[in-house]
């Protein structure tokens, strides 16, 4: 599945905090009409390097399948980023 | 294949590696798997479990500036590697000869037309046995999978 949302976290050295949750759900919605505007195009090209473009479509949705359950944090003193998707 | 494990159980007895206690549980635990599911090779692979996630901890030392150690907890999902690996797939073929031949020119003898999804699949599932430990007096690190 792709992920749904996503947490970002971040504080800076003077203790500053700022806290974010990412609705991704409505960004792959908003996203969905550019994708499909854009679908002839990336035919196209796929067509024109002579990569397959099923395959390759294939693969970016697994890229973004493969994206639910990433987590990456990094902490140094008092300075941290977050970000985690669900 | 049971044989071989057995093997190396009593070896490790030999060598002092593990003690008698040790090396009876483990043996017990080889002829109960062996009971409950038979030791068909062909279905071991798939018993074991696929780990999901590869992981990697680094904590390294405070800083001479003092501004804390510095630690980093990274989680990517196995599906996402396999994905990842997979777009090599993707370079055209023009492409991949003129990264073949940049590479000769570095003394690097490898072909990516070489490189077949079947060899990346089995390199992904041989990551999951990979653990690394690094302990050291200025860091830490570890990379496993879960």
């Amino acid at each position: 599945m792709i992920p749904f949302f996503a947490f970002v976290s971040f504080r800076n050295r003077r203790n500053r905090s700022f806290r974010l949750w990412i609705p991704l759900f409505l960004v792959w919605l908003l996203l969905l009409p550019v994708a499909i505007l854009l679908l002839p195009l990336f035919f196209v090209l796929c067509a024109a390097e002579k990569v397959n473009a099923f395959q390759a479509r294939a693969i970016f949705w697994q890229i973004l399948t493969g994206l639910k359950g990433t987590h990456v944090e990094v902490a140094e003193g008092q300075a941290s980023v977050l970000i985690h998707t669900f | 294949m049971m044989n071989e494990h057995r093997m190396q159980i009593l070896q490790m007895l030999s060598a002092g590696q593990i003690t008698a206690e040790e090396a009876e549980r483990l043996i017990a635990a080889l002829e109960n798997g062996r009971a409950s599911g038979g030791s068909d090779e062909s279905t071991e692979p798939t018993r074991k479990a696929r780990p999901k996630y590869l992981r990697v901890l680094v904590e390294a030392q405070e800083h001479d500036h003092g501004d804390g150690p510095t630690k980093v907890n990274v989680r990517v999902p196995m599906q996402l590697l396999r994905a990842g690996v997979k777009l090599t797939s993707l370079i055209p073929a023009q492409a991949r000869d003129q990264v073949n031949v940049a590479l000769r020119k570095q003394g690097v003898q490898f072909d990516l037309n070489q490189i077949k999804p079947e060899n990346l699949e089995e390199i992904i599932d041989q990551i999951g046995d990979l653990t690394v430990d690094v302990d050291d007096k200025h860091a830490k690190v570890r990379v496993f999978c879960e």
